[in-house]
């Protein structure tokens, strides 16, 4: 298909910005998979919530977009943490259990976000208005700084995972639960950490996708359907697997499409995904 | 243990019975819709159970749903077989995909199994979406005509374009289909399956080929997930592919609530569950959107504290009070 440079441009920066969204979701996930062994089906509400509070405090009580997305960060911090103490904890170590629980809480936030926040679409203002003149072509700035905030935040957990003790001892009760009891690792602690964490990963997450796209109570499926291909496909346990996941899934997402039909991009995940797991079943950058 | 053995087949029978007078006892097209679609459900979340027997969870149950549903609709409507025929070869279809699928997908284990069917599922759903040309794509298939008039000798013919007449198919597709998974389920094959499931290295020294029975306990739930879907196809008369349609996510996380409430551990639990919690559903409908949050919540409740599920009621109480009878025997001895 012969369309101008400029487009194509457009749709790659589209696919980046897409992508870092995914990968916010999928190490969110991969954290809770890795630490407690839970398929968190409920994550992609913890996400669209995360995006109704900062819309309620930065539309509604008219506070600064970026300590909006702090405070909404620090919020479903704790809320992560009383999910689980309260429902995953109890679960752990089982198959079907904890999926149904986040099955369960899927249903319970989904419909409260219904009752509370309205069924009708709602939108962030826009983080800055503008674009960027790149080979010609015009990139929206709020596209760049969603960027740019995802790579600051993945810089920050990659830090914080391989420089902190608190990550160390994370990465450890995650290979290894016994061992990392025996060196006084409290894994249980570890895991409620991983899961706020996650949670807050998921806040940002949303908050900057309903700065680019749209708020609705039904916005977290899609993404989460993305972030646990990701994790497939990229090896579990894995940052740069999920980084590296998330970008292949998001310029997917936007390249083909337009380059092909939509029902190709439909596809296309599967495939991949498929021919990944008949070479390396453990993902692109998993061990075992 | 001999009044069990009475008691047992008798009350299946007598709910067999209830379950054909249906149609004769409810007038309302409403519920006769409810107990139609209660009866897809059953058939889906027992298939679902079957799967869990190798300790694998599907989330893409809807995905091969969907394969059943349009095929056995558009091998009706473009092909112009008989039902029948299109049930049977829609179910065959989606357990081939299942078989073709299951291969690179039963490689890896728990979380990592369910991840894929789930984005199977959506795969499958977005192709309908897309897929103008066949399926109708955004608009759906519309006017998906009924079965077609059976004639019986001394009853004479009988059309099934109303839901009464039309749940009589479903009801007896549903008790054949659940006869043959729990024939499979009491059969050699089931042994090798638990095998599997409890030490598959072992299994496999032992001679099972464990790659083609996993493959093969998958394609046969897909089998009755596509029947379900083909069922489903001319009960709804119309289907459409996008988010919040049946084929959606949703769809999938009510089945395994359904499964997970009513009891894993039994054969019946999938029956059970389904009717109950569809009932649950039906009742909360007047309180519009904090319905979802009901069911929601009562599958935190089951999981939480009732892990037996519905099923496994009786056992706890049994236990309760042979644990009661014991203290207070107990006591009595000491005084």
């Amino acid at each position: 298909m012969d369309l101008p440079a400029q487009v194509w441009v457009q749709v790659v920066v589209n696919g980046l910005a897409l992508g870092w969204l995914y990968v916010l979701m999928a190490l969110g996930l991969t954290f809770i998979l890795s630490m407690m062994g839970i398929l968190q089906l409920a994550h992609g509400e913890i996400y669209m919530i995360g995006a109704y509070i900062v819309y309620y405090l930065s539309v509604s009580l008219g506070l600064n977009h970026y300590l909006a997305m702090l405070l909404s960060m620090l919020i479903m911090a704790t809320f992560g943490i009383l999910l689980e103490k309260f429902l995953f904890r109890p679960v752990q170590g089982y198959l079907l259990p904890p999926i149904v629980v986040s099955i369960g809480l899927t249903l319970i936030l989904t419909s409260a976000a219904a009752v509370f926040f309205g069924l009708f679409e709602r939108g962030l203002p826009r983080l800055a208005h503008g674009s960027f003149l790149v080979l010609g072509s015009a990139v929206p700035k709020d596209r760049i700084i969603a960027v740019g905030f995802s790579i600051g935040l993945l810089v920050l957990v990659y830090l914080f995972l391989k420089r902190s003790k608190y990550g160390q001892a994370m990465v450890a009760s995650a290979q290894n639960r016994e061992s990392a009891l025996l060196r006084g690792i409290n894994p249980n602690q570890m895991s409620r950490l991983a899961f706020s964490i996650a949670c807050a990963l998921a806040a940002v997450g949303g908050s900057l996708a309903g700065a680019i796209m749209k708020l609705s109570p039904f916005m977290g499926t899609p993404p989460l359907v993305k972030g646990l291909v990701i994790i497939v496909l990229g090896g579990m346990g894995s940052l740069l697997g999920a980084t590296v996941g998330g970008l292949i899934l998001g310029l997917l997402d936007s390249v083909i499409p337009v380059a092909f039909s939509p029902a190709v991009a439909s596809i296309a995940p599967l495939i991949i995904v498929v021919i990944i797991l008949l070479v390396r079943p453990q993902g692109l950058f998993g061990h075992e | 243990m001999n009044r069990r053995q009475i008691i047992k087949p008798t009350s299946i029978v007598a709910i067999i019975i209830i379950l054909f007078l249906a149609p004769v006892l409810i007038e309302s097209i409403y519920w006769m819709s409810i107990l139609a679609l209660a009866c897809i459900n059953v058939l889906l979340v027992s298939s679902l159970r079957s799967i869990k027997l190798l300790d694998h969870i599907s989330l893409g149950h809807v995905g091969f749903t969907l394969i059943g549903a349009y095929g056995t609709a558009l091998l009706v409507m473009k092909v112009g077989l008989p039902f029948w025929g299109a049930l049977i070869m829609a179910g065959l279809m989606s357990s081939f995909v299942a078989l073709v699928l299951g291969y690179p997908f039963l490689k890896v284990k728990g979380m990592y199994f369910a991840i894929l069917t789930l984005l199977t599922a959506e795969t499958f759903r977005s192709i309908a979406y897309y897929w103008r040309g066949l399926t109708g794509g955004q608009l759906g298939l519309l006017n998906i005509p009924p079965p077609s008039p059976l004639t019986f000798p001394g009853l004479g013919t009988i059309s099934f374009d109303t839901i009464h007449n039309y749940y009589y198919i479903i009801l007896i597709v549903v008790l054949i289909s659940l006869s043959i998974i729990y024939r499979l389920e009491h059969s050699h094959l089931s042994f090798k399956w638990q095998a599997i499931r409890d030490a598959d290295n072992l299994a496999q020294s032992v001679g099972i080929n464990v790659a083609w029975y996993k493959m093969v306990n998958f394609a046969i739930a897909c089998f009755f997930a596509g029947i379900a879907g083909g069922l489903f196809a001319h009960y709804q008369h119309n289907l459409s592919a996008d988010a919040t349609s049946r084929f959606g996510v949703w769809t999938t996380l009510y089945l395994l609530i359904y499964l997970v409430v009513g009891g894993e551990a039994k054969f019946a639990g999938p029956i059970i569950g389904t009717l109950v919690l569809m009932f649950v559903g039906e009742f909360a409908r007047p309180l519009g959107e904090f319905q979802p949050m009901i069911i929601g919540a009562l599958a935190i409740f089951v999981v939480l504290l009732l892990p037996g599920g519905i099923i496994g009621l009786p056992d706890q109480f049994k236990l309760l009070y042979r644990k009661l009878l014991k203290q207070t025997t107990g006591v009595q001895g000491s005084v």
